[in-house]
């Protein structure tokens, strides 16, 4: 947080994505819209007190934490991975997902229980994803992919995959067969613990708006 | 470094004491964390007492060690036990994933810890609001108990008044410290010009006690990196009086003299032998300052 802009309030959103059109178009019902060029990074807004940073959803909670940005929208799953400690000050009800566990349809394990130890199961999520199987007892290998984690069963890379889905369809696709729920997400607000303390008449309201608008 | 002190005041059965440190601490992250592993950090820790007025004195002194280096802080207060006393009046007994819940304030991960529709009124005021002891008075209005802690925030509140800092300290009862060794009050330090706590601490008589020593104890300690940077790197304070020292070949001691002199005052000097220097102190026959070949008295 530069002492240069404390009385500014710099909101993170999604600069691709699922979540980033139902965030802005949520910001804009709650009277922020953003001025500058739509790829620019970082942004003014209608609300002189409120800048705009465009980044990937996967690096918000990095810049929330650190301070860098105020607020920010993305999913649950995200901020769980990072693990890293930041209110989450509303569930705005868009981008409902789950993260689940999934194999084969031919592989006749029916439940991530059944996986059999020093299974390979890749993902994007691999903290959530070692955290949940460690809970559950069961040792396996967290191989961590970048995207198309669904074809790796097919290509003999993992047993399992542990991924979002919210249609179930991208998974019915790769003839993969959901066994077990890791966690339900949907978008969040997220802020800064200390602006929290430092801006909190500002950040109160635009939460109280937010919530009311949201789905 | 608590636990270390700890252990060692009850390896001596000290139950009485003030003691600060400065050092370099260690600790163990996992791979994912992108904290540093090791950290620099000023604290001090206060063994023994009244309870109101050692915890008051430790948040004033944390703030008074922060005024001094030019960094204006505020404090915001939390109670470990108010939240054991909450969780067994609504029979709660999951506390990581309440801590967990309350330290991010997600109402949605409470809901998984408790479907008590009271239990969710009082912790979702705890976890919402911000303000002075009344709060306290409210969320024991709500919950039916915790009337000594409302007394103990209201006492803490005015030993605070009177070492002028109250304005400056909030209750928030989110504030959760990650160490499990607290069970009493729990305070973070921050300020605005920084996104992370620049330190914290609490009450931890009850480490004391499985150290084998009944006392109070609490204590603070403050991250030395966080401070630098919270002062912009270059407005910490650089020592620009430093007298330079020189001497000739056999006067070394008499300049060894006048460094005792100058560093007996106050002052910061460094001694080496003169090699041509335009400008410091110069020690042979007589002792004058170089520049302007003038007679230097201490």
């Amino acid at each position: 947080m530069s002492p240069d802009r404390q009385g500014r309030l710099i909101f993170a959103l999604p600069n691709k994505g699922r979540m980033r059109d139902p965030a802005l178009r949520l910001l804009e019902s709650a009277g922020i819209r953003g001025l500058g060029e739509e790829r620019a990074y970082l942004s003014k807004t209608t609300d002189p007190e409120i800048d705009l940073l465009s980044v990937r959803a996967a690096d918000i909670p990095v810049y929330v934490y650190y301070g860098i940005a105020d607020l920010g929208i993305t999913g649950r799953d995200i901020v769980a991975e990072t693990g890293l400690e930041v209110y989450e000050l509303a569930d705005l009800g868009f981008g409902c997902c789950d993260l689940v566990v999934a194999v084969s349809r031919e592989s006749g394990i029916r439940s991530p229980s059944e996986i059999p130890h020093g299974s390979k199961v890749a993902t994007e999520f691999p903290n959530v994803t070692k955290a949940y199987f460690d809970e559950l007892g069961v040792q396996v290998e967290t191989i961590t992919l970048k995207g198309a984690v669904e074809i790796t069963p097919r290509l003999g890379l993992a047993t399992a995959i542990v991924d979002i889905s919210s249609t179930g369809a991208t998974l019915e696709k790769n003839r993969l067969a959901p066994i077990g729920r890791v966690m339900s997400s949907s978008a969040r607000l997220i802020c800064n613990k200390i602006s929290y303390k430092t801006k909190y008449d500002k950040v109160e309201a635009i939460t109280n708006k937010l919530k009311g608008l949201s789905p | 470094m608590t636990t270390q002190i700890a252990r060692m005041l009850a390896s001596k059965a000290k139950d009485e004491g003030r003691l600060c440190y400065i050092t370099n601490c260690i600790r163990y992250l996992e791979s994912r964390n992108l904290s540093l592993r090791e950290y620099w950090q000023a604290g001090a820790e206060l063994i023994g007492g009244e309870r109101v007025g050692a915890d008051a004195e430790a948040v004033a002194l944390a703030l008074d060690m922060l005024d001094s280096i030019g960094i204006r802080a505020s404090v915001d207060l939390g109670s470990m036990g108010v939240i054991r006393k909450l969780m067994e009046r609504y029979r709660i007994m999951d506390y990581k994933r309440l801590a967990r819940a309350i330290a991010s304030k997600s109402i949605d991960d409470l809901r998984k810890v408790t479907c008590d529709s009271k239990a969710l009124e009082t912790f979702t005021m705890l976890m919402t609001k911000r303000g002075g002891a009344e709060l306290i008075g409210e969320v024991a209005e709500k919950a039916g108990c915790l009337g000594e802690d409302y007394e103990y925030f209201r006492s803490l509140y005015r030993a605070l008044e009177a070492y002028g800092c109250a304005s400056r300290v909030f209750v928030d009862l989110s504030t959760i410290r990650e160490m499990a060794y607290y069970n009493g009050l729990v305070f973070e330090i921050f300020t605005p010009a920084l996104g992370l706590p620049i330190g914290g601490g609490g009450r931890y008589d009850a480490m004391m006690k499985d150290f084998g020593i009944d006392t109070k104890a609490t204590g603070f300690a403050l991250s030395i990196d966080l401070c630098a940077k919270a002062l912009g790197g270059s407005d910490v304070k650089k020592n620009n009086d430093t007298l330079k020292v020189y001497y000739r070949e056999g006067f070394r001691e008499k300049a060894i003299g006048l460094a005792r002199i100058l560093r007996g005052e106050g002052k910061c000097c460094t001694l080496d032998a003169y090699r041509g220097e335009r400008s410091g102190i110069l020690v042979g026959e007589r002792t004058v300052l170089i520049e302007s070949g003038e007679e230097y008295e201490p």
